[in-house]
C-alpha cells in the first residue's frame, strides 16, 4: 500500500500535466485551424448555404423585393426544355469525358512510365501535361479552328482520305462530341500525372513474381496494374466528372462569336445558369439549378466512391 | 529595446501602407472616371474624347474598359447590383438600362444635362424619350444601331443585277441567283448571309428585322402589356424565306461563313448590318466594292445612351462632362467617319463622311415612310430573344419543314405560347 502510495503520487501528477499539456495542445490546434475553418466558411460553405436560400426564392438581382416561392423554381425547372436540354448535355459531356479520360491517361501513364529510360521521357510528360495548364480561351479558339466546316484541318484530313466533310460545329451530337474531345484533352494531362504517380507506388515485386509465372505486359497491365490503381481511377474519375459537370467556357466559345460564323450553341448548365442570373435576371430560377448540379454531383461522386469501394472489398 | 524598435518599424509600416491606402483611394475617387462600353471598336472614341478634357481637367484619369456586348451587360448587372466604387460612366441600350432605373440603381443626370438632352436642337424626341424614364433625364443620347443592306457590288454585276433588291421576294430571288456553287451544287459562296446559330438573342433579333419587312413584329402592344404577334401570316411568310433559303434553295447554309466577316472576305454577295461594318470594312477590306441599301419597309433602331453611377460627387461631376464631351460634332463626327456608328445628335453636319463614304446614304438619307421599331423595355425582353433564338435555330436546321407551312405554324405557335407564358409571369401579358 505504501508502496503503491509512493508511486501513486508522481503518477497523477504526471496524468494531470499531461492532461493539461493535451488541452492546451487541443486549443492551440483549434485556435491555429480556426482561421482556415473561418476562411472556408466563408468563401466556401456560405455561397453554398445561400445558394440552396435564394433558390426558394424569386427574386431579379436588382429589386429589394424578393418573394419566397418555396420549391415553385424547381417545379418550373422539370418542364424547362432548356434546361433539360442542358443537363442532358452537360451529363454526355461529363461521361463523355470521363470514358474518353481514364483509359487514355492510363495507357499513356503505362507508356511513359515503362519507357522512363528514353532520353525524351520529360519530354512525353510535359507535352501531355501542358494542355492542362494552358490558357482555356486561345485553346478552344485553336479547336474552333480545328474543327470549322470549310477552313478547318480535320475536315481536310477527312476528305484527303475519301470521307467527307463533317459539320463538326453545327450537328447537335457532333457539336457535343466536340466539347468532349476538348475537355478531355485538357484534363487527359492531369489524369495522366496522377497515374505516374501511382505507377511509380506500385510494388515492383509483383511484378516480378507475376513475370516469374509467364504473365506477358499486356496480360501485367490488366490483371494488375489496372486493379491496383482502383484509388488512383477513383480519384480520376472524380476529378474529371467533377469538371465535366461544370463545363462552360468550352461550349461558350465554341459558339459564340458575333463575327463569321458562329456554331451551335451547345446549352450547359453552367451556361444556363449565367443566362439566367445575369442576362435573364433570374437570380432564384439559376440558384435552383445550381442546387440541382450540386446534388447531382454528389449522388455521383458518392456512386463512384461506393462502387470503387465494394470492388475492393471483393 | 530590440522589441521596441521592431514595434516602432511595424507602425510605421502600418501607417505608411494605411495612408498610401487611403490617400491613393480619396484620389482614385476624386479623379478617376471609367468607361464601361460593350463596343471594343469605340475605344479610341473615348480616348479622343478624354484627351480633349485634358485642358479644361488635367487632374482628370479617363480609363476605357470596353469588352464585348453579353459580356459588358453581365458585368454592369453585376456592378450595379453589388454597389460601385469608382465613378462609371456605362453604354446601355436604353431597353437594357430601363431595368436598373426602375430599380433605383441608375441616378438622373443633374439639371444641367437634362437641359442639354431636352434641347430640341441637340436630339429628336425619339431619342430624349429613350434617355428618359417617366419625363425625367437619366442618360445622354450618343449613337444607335440601324440595319442596312450591304451588298457586292462586283458579285451583283457578275449575276447580272444592276441594283439592290426591293421586296422580301426579291431577296430570295437575288440570292438564288448570288449563290456561288462547286461542282456538285454545294454552295461555296452564299447569295444572302443569314444569322443562322450561335448564342445569345442575336438570331431572334435578325429574324425580327425580317419580320418588320413582312409587315410584323415579335411583341405588340396589348392594352398596359405585350403579347407575342408572330404566329400569323407575317411571322410564317418571314420563317418560310429563311427555311427555304437554308434547306430548300439551299442558298446558305448553317455552317458557311456568315457576317460582316464573310462579306469582308467576299464569301457572302449580301448581308443586313448596322453602319458599324462600313467602318471595319474599311480596315478590313479596304478595296472591296459594295453598296448599301435601304431595307424594303424599315429598320430596327438601338439607340445606346451614356449613364453615370457610383463614386463621388465631384468625379460623377466630371463623368457628366464626360458624357456632354462625347457629343462635340468633332468627335461625333470623327466616330461616324472612324468607327461607322451612327451618331443621336441632330443639328451636325456629317456631309463631310457622307459624300467621302456614300455607304452611309442607306442609313442617313431616309425616305418618310421608312418605318423603324426598337426593341421595347420590358424586363424579360432577353429571355424572350433568347427563348425564340433557340427554337429558331431548330428551325432553321429542320429541313422537313420545307413547303410544310402547317409545321412551320406549329414551331410559331408553341414560341409564342413561350413567349406569352414569360410575359405572364413578369405580369406584363397583354389581354
Amino acid at each position: 500500500m505504501v508502496s503503491s502510495a509512493l508511486f501513486a503520487a508522481p503518477n497523477s501528477n504526471l496524468e494531470g500535466k499531461d492532461k493539461v499539456s493535451r488541452k492546451k495542445r487541443f486549443w492551440f490546434a483549434i485556435i491555429a485551424i480556426l482561421p482556415t475553418f473561418a476562411i472556408f466558411g466563408w468563401v466556401r460553405m456560405f455561397p453554398i448555404a445561400e445558394t440552396l436560400r435564394l433558390s426558394l426564392f424569386e427574386w431579379n438581382l436588382l429589386s429589394r423585393n424578393k418573394p419566397f416561392v418555396g420549391l415553385e423554381n424547381f417545379r418550373e425547372l422539370f418542364q424547362d426544355d432548356q434546361f433539360l436540354d442542358a443537363i442532358i448535355n452537360t451529363a454526355a459531356i461529363a461521361f463523355g469525358a470521363m470514358a474518353v479520360t481514364i483509359p487514355v491517361s492510363m495507357v499513356l501513364a503505362a507508356v511513359i512510365y515503362h519507357r522512363t529510360r528514353s532520353r525524351f521521357a520529360g519530354f512525353y510528360e510535359t507535352a501531355v501535361f501542358i494542355p492542362h495548364v494552358v490558357s482555356l480561351v486561345p485553346a478552344a479558339m485553336a479547336w474552333k479552328w480545328v474543327f470549322d466546316a470549310k477552313l478547318g484541318p480535320l475536315n481536310r484530313l477527312i476528305v484527303a482520305f475519301g470521307g467527307e466533310a463533317q459539320p463538326w460545329l453545327f450537328d447537335p451530337v457532333l457539336s457535343v462530341i466536340c466539347i468532349i474531345l476538348l475537355v478531355s484533352w485538357q484534363t487527359l494531362g492531369y489524369g495522366v500525372l496522377i497515374y505516374l504517380v501511382g505507377f511509380r507506388n506500385l510494388p515492383k515485386s509483383v511484378y516480378e513474381a507475376a513475370r516469374l509465372d509467364g504473365a506477358n505486359g499486356v496480360q501485367s497491365f490488366f490483371f494488375m496494374s489496372v486493379p491496383l490503381l482502383k484509388p488512383i481511377t477513383l480519384y480520376v474519375s472524380v476529378v474529371t466528372l467533377i469538371s465535366g459537370f461544370n463545363v462552360y467556357a468550352q461550349a461558350f466559345i465554341l459558339a459564340s462569336d458575333t463575327q463569321g460564323a458562329p456554331g451551335r450553341l451547345v446549352r450547359v448548365l453552367v451556361l444556363d445558369m449565367l443566362e439566367n442570373s445575369f442576362q435573364n435576371f433570374r437570380v432564384g430560377y439559376a440558384a435552383a439549378e445550381a442546387v440541382i448540379l450540386l446534388v447531382i454531383v454528389l449522388v455521383l461522386t458518392g456512386v463512384q466512391f461506393g462502387l470503387l469501394r465494394q470492388r475492393g472489398r471483393k | 529595446m530590440g522589441k521596441l524598435n521592431f514595434i516602432g518599424r511595424m507602425s510605421t509600416i502600418l501607417c505608411l501602407s494605411a495612408g498610401i491606402t487611403v490617400g491613393g483611394h480619396i484620389a482614385a475617387n476624386a479623379e478617376d472616371i471609367v468607361i464601361w462600353g460593350g463596343f471594343p471598336e469605340l475605344q479610341g472614341y473615348y480616348e479622343r474624347v478624354a484627351e480633349s478634357m485634358k485642358s479644361t481637367h488635367p487632374d482628370l484619369n479617363v480609363i476605357v474598359e470596353p469588352i464585348g456586348l453579353r459580356d459588358h451587360e453581365k458585368r454592369v448587372a453585376l456592378a450595379l447590383s453589388s454597389g460601385l466604387d469608382e465613378t462609371t460612366v456605362f453604354e446601355l441600350i436604353g431597353s437594357t438600362a430601363n431595368r436598373y432605373i426602375v430599380n433605383d440603381l441608375l441616378p438622373s443626370a443633374p439639371a444641367n444635362v437634362a437641359g442639354f438632352v431636352n434641347n430640341a436642337a441637340n436630339f429628336e424626341p425619339f431619342f430624349q424619350e429613350v434617355a428618359a424614364v417617366d419625363g425625367k433625364v437619366y442618360g445622354v443620347p450618343i449613337f444607335r444601331g440601324q440595319g442596312a443592306l450591304f451588298y457586292n457590288t462586283d458579285m451583283f454585276a457578275a449575276a447580272g443585277l444592276d441594283g439592290p433588291p426591293k421586296t422580301m421576294a426579291e431577296y430570295t430571288e437575288y440570292a438564288k441567283k448570288l449563290t456561288q456553287r462547286d461542282a456538285s451544287g454545294n454552295p461555296t459562296v452564299s447569295g444572302w448571309s443569314l444569322r443562322l446559330s450561335g448564342g445569345g438573342g442575336g438570331i431572334a433579333e435578325k429574324f425580327w428585322i425580317n419580320l418588320h419587312q413582312f409587315g410584323g413584329s415579335l411583341l405588340e402592344k396589348a392594352g398596359d402589356g405585350y403579347k407575342a404577334s408572330y404566329a400569323n401570316d407575317a411571322g410564317l411568310a418571314a420563317l418560310r424565306q429563311y427555311v427555304e433559303a437554308v434547306s430548300g434553295d439551299k442558298t446558305v447554309t448553317v455552317e458557311m461563313p456568315a457576317d460582316a466577316a464573310a462579306f469582308q472576305r467576299e464569301q457572302t454577295a449580301m448581308f443586313i448590318r448596322e453602319s458599324w461594318v462600313i467602318g471595319d470594312t474599311a480596315k478590313k477590306a479596304p478595296n472591296l466594292n459594295y453598296k448599301t441599301a435601304l431595307l424594303p419597309r424599315g429598320s430596327i433602331a438601338l439607340p445606346v445612351n451614356l449613364y453615370v453611377a457610383g463614386g463621388s460627387e465631384k468625379a460623377q461631376k466630371a463623368a457628366w462632362e464626360f458624357a456632354i464631351e462625347a457629343n462635340k460634332p468633332e468627335h461625333l463626327i470623327w466616330m461616324l467617319d472612324n468607327v461607322g456608328w451612327l451618331p443621336n445628335r441632330s443639328g451636325v453636319d456629317y456631309s463631310s463622311v457622307t459624300t467621302a463614304k456614300p455607304q452611309f446614304s442607306a442609313f442617313v438619307d431616309l425616305p418618310d415612310d421608312y418605318v423603324f421599331f426598337t426593341l421595347p423595355s420590358i424586363e424579360p425582353i432577353n429571355e424572350i430573344l433568347t427563348r425564340f433564338a433557340a427554337k429558331l435555330t431548330e428551325a432553321y436546321a429542320d429541313s422537313s419543314l420545307v413547303g410544310n407551312d402547317a409545321a412551320m405554324m406549329a414551331v410559331l405557335e408553341e414560341s409564342a405560347a413561350e413567349t406569352n407564358k414569360i410575359l405572364d409571369r413578369a405580369g406584363i401579358l397583354g389581354k
